[in-house]
């Protein structure tokens, strides 16, 4: 199995990231592999007790938003699928699915202005992919302007 | 007479009738002996039938709030008199012994840990009359703070609890925890080396709890835990999507009544863990910008969540401290509450009317994902929601009209989520992991650690200052309280705020002219919710919210929740002073 892995949030950060999927799939013809990581850290600060209700939810969103990604490359002649993982630490399960699928491609987004929680620094993002590409053999590519 | 007479004649026959003589002394012997324990007791008895010279009165502080547990002393130079300890509401009685001549000069003195010392001597007069009526009331005596090292560890101790948990360092039960655990290891580690150090003890602190507040929330979180699991909220915003017909600015002010009337029965964060999902999904399906739909919904939360005695926490707080009703709340806040929504509405469709209109020029509309939303969009336990509904109907009235038999809410919050227990029959593992623990320990460790500043006269002081600031002037008290409250809100989390306030409320109420209706109660109730919407550490439902959002991509920011939420709190805030004013 191989295919190109896409991490994606949901939202405008994630377009050009997969826009860039659907680019690299269409020179390679593999398919894409939209990845959403459920992470319910946020809970510990508010309401852990409603963890059990919320956790089908957020799965439910994150199907929602790897929906709308998959209909956006299918739309485009691509074949693309969805995963969802249950995890604190992306990077730890960006690699452990590429290693599962033996993944050619890994696109990673970059910020694209104000920081936010749980968003990498540029210099992150070129450590981490270096890290991806030492761990996994897969290549990492990332979008330029907005992948279209 | 003749009564009395046969029973003379009775008594002599049980003795006479006896054949043998011979038995009669030891009998008598026995019968004196079982006699006897009823002899003494009546001497007891007469001795303290006899008229006791009685004392009473009152210790309040200098805020004219009663003192309790003070220790008072009755005494005639080095005699002690009597002895006795202040109750709740301050009063006390004194026993002096029955008999024993009452001394010329008599003094009371009152002893309290962290109040000077007073004593206050009875005059000539005063000791005169008791001598003749046996019965004395003597004038209030007020006792006078005294600031001990102890009063500034609790201070120091109470804000770094409030600073760990604003700065988000500490989970805010565990930074509650910190604050009492400090203030127990100081007033039993500390006070034995230096006196000054004490604080309060355990079974002091115990006496702050208000467990009508925990037994409350632990109810209606029960029975939210049975309604979540049912999809109604997920049902309940699909419904709103296809009521709107796809015209967004529709699909806005459904979204917010439909949150804002949950939010009044159920607590914000529930509501908003339930209904954010379910609004991206609304959001990513008509391709708009998901927060121009969350926004609205959950400072629509805020706002409405007070409609209520059990909307939210700090509305629970409040009705119980100041004795605030469920129709107290519905009557006196419900309608500026309205007020508040209708200027919220207007200012979110202004604020996003690019976003929304952006979207339906678009026309991004994507035709899988409502075909998915409408799938997910139904009600998954429907038995379950009937009877949640059945009870929660029967609770509502019971909170209504529980009122007029002292029914009190959290007996009605225990006894509706029992009732749904038992006809449901959930897993009951399930359901007391459903209760939300450690919110519970949260509210207990604040009591306590309120009571501490209360004790050591923080809480006094503070109401004292705010008391000569404002006067006598209600117009200006209730303006202090709501905006004061409002602003801090925004940067203190508002449960311990809320908490904390109480007392100085509490104070100003019983000595502002016109104050006895509990407006300011009301005033802290506007202003601690509203002024969660002035920033994103406002309200916890602010922050799942954020939470949840980020994890989709849309990320509310500090920034701009400041941004959007604070002219929203000015706007909400200031049509609800109007209300309260003409109400009041």
């Amino acid at each position: 199995m191989s295919g190109i892995i896409c991490a994606i949030r949901g939202g405008a950060s994630s377009q050009p990231t997969i826009n860039q999927a659907i680019l690299t799939a269409n020179e390679t013809k593999l398919p894409i592999y939209f990845l959403y990581v459920l992470n319910l850290d946020f809970l510990k600060k508010a309401s852990q007790s409603r963890t059990h209700t919320i956790s089908e939810e957020m799965q439910e969103l994150g199907e929602f938003i790897l929906l709308a990604a998959q209909a956006q490359a299918e739309r485009q002649g691509m074949i693309a699928n969805g995963v969802i993982r249950e995890g604190h630490i992306i990077g730890d399960e960006i690699i452990g699915l590429c290693r599962e699928l033996t993944a050619d491609y890994v696109i990673l987004g970059r910020p694209l202005a104000a920081k936010a929680e749980n968003i990498f620094t540029h210099e992150q993002i070129d450590q981490f992919g270096r890290h991806i590409e030492q761990e996994t053999g897969a290549r990492v590519i990332y979008p330029t302007g907005d992948g279209t | 007479m003749g009564r009395h007479r046969l029973s003379v004649i009775r008594k002599q026959s049980l003795v006479s009738g006896l054949p043998l003589p011979a038995f009669r002394l030891p009998l008598l012997a026995l019968l004196l002996l079982l006699a006897w324990p009823w002899v003494t007791m009546n001497e007891v008895w007469a001795q303290e039938t006899a008229v006791s010279p009685l004392l009473t009165g009152r210790i309040r502080d200098a805020q004219e709030q009663p003192i309790f547990d003070a220790q008072i002393t009755a005494y005639s130079g080095a005699e002690v008199l009597a002895e006795g300890v202040s109750q709740e509401d301050g009063r006390y009685t004194l026993l002096l012994v029955a008999g024993d001549p009452i001394p010329d000069q008599i003094s009371i003195r009152v002893e309290r840990r962290h109040f000077r010392e007073t004593t206050y001597e009875l005059p000539n007069r005063a000791i005169e009359s008791l001598r003749q009526s046996n019965l004395l009331h003597t004038p209030i005596i007020t006792l006078e703070r005294r600031i001990t090292p102890g009063f500034w560890i609790a201070t120091l101790i109470f804000v770094g609890m409030l600073a760990l948990i604003a700065l988000g360092k500490l989970h805010n039960t565990l930074a509650a925890l910190l604050g009492t655990s400090l203030i127990f290891a100081v007033s039993y580690l500390g006070a034995p080396l230096y006196e000054g150090l004490y604080i309060f003890h355990f079974e002091d602190a115990l006496r702050y709890i208000d467990w009508n507040v925990i037994f409350l929330i632990m109810g209606m979180m029960i029975v939210i835990a049975v309604v979540e699991r049912t999809g109604v909220f997920q049902w309940t915003a699909y419904m709103a999507y296809r009521l709107s017909g796809g015209r967004t600015w529709l699909l806005v002010i459904i979204l917010m009544i439909v949150t804002g009337v949950a939010s009044a029965f159920l607590d914000n964060v529930t509501t908003m863990l339930l209904m954010t999902p379910v609004t991206i999904r609304i959001a990513l399906s008509l391709g708009i910008n998901p927060l121009a739909l969350l926004m609205p919904e959950v400072m629509a939360s805020n706002v409405v969540g007070i409609s209520t005695l059990v909307g939210t926490p700090t509305n629970i707080l409040i009705g119980s401290y100041g004795e605030i009703g469920f129709n107290d709340f519905l009557v006196n806040l419900t309608p500026g509450v309205v007020l508040a929504l209708v200027g919220l509405i207007a200012y979110n469709l202004y604020i996003y009317r690019h976003d929304l209109q952006l979207s339906s020029a678009k026309g991004s509309v994507s035709e899988v994902l409502l075909q998915r939303l409408a799938e997910r969009g139904r009600i998954t336990e429907p038995e379950h929601l009937k009877k949640a509904g059945v009870v929660g109907a029967g609770m509502i009235l019971l909170f209504v009209l529980g009122e007029k038999v002292d029914l009190l809410p959290a007996v009605t919050a225990v006894m509706g989520a029992t009732a749904l227990l038992v006809w449901i029959k959930p897993d009951i593992e399930e359901m007391i992991e459903a209760v939300d623990w450690t919110t519970l320990v949260f509210f207990m460790a604040l009591f306590i650690s309120v009571g501490a500043i209360q004790e050591v006269g923080l809480i006094s002081f503070i109401a004292s200052g705010i008391g000569q600031l404002v006067g006598d002037n209600l117009t200006l008290a209730m303006l202090a309280v709501i905006w004061l409250s409002a602003v801090l809100s925004t940067v203190i989390a508002n449960i311990p705020f809320t908490a904390a306030m109480l007392p100085v409320i509490g104070f100003l109420s019983a000595n502002i002219p016109g104050a006895d209706s509990k407006v300011l109660f009301y005033c802290l109730s506007v202003g601690s919710a509203m002024g969660g919407n002035g920033s994103l550490i406002g309200a916890s439902a602010n922050m799942v919210t954020a939470g949840i959002a980020e994890r989709a991509g849309s990320s509310i920011t500090y920034m701009y929740f400041l941004k959007k939420g604070f002219p929203a709190l000015v706007i909400t805030v200031s049509l609800a002073t109007i209300w309260l004013f003409i109400r009041f």
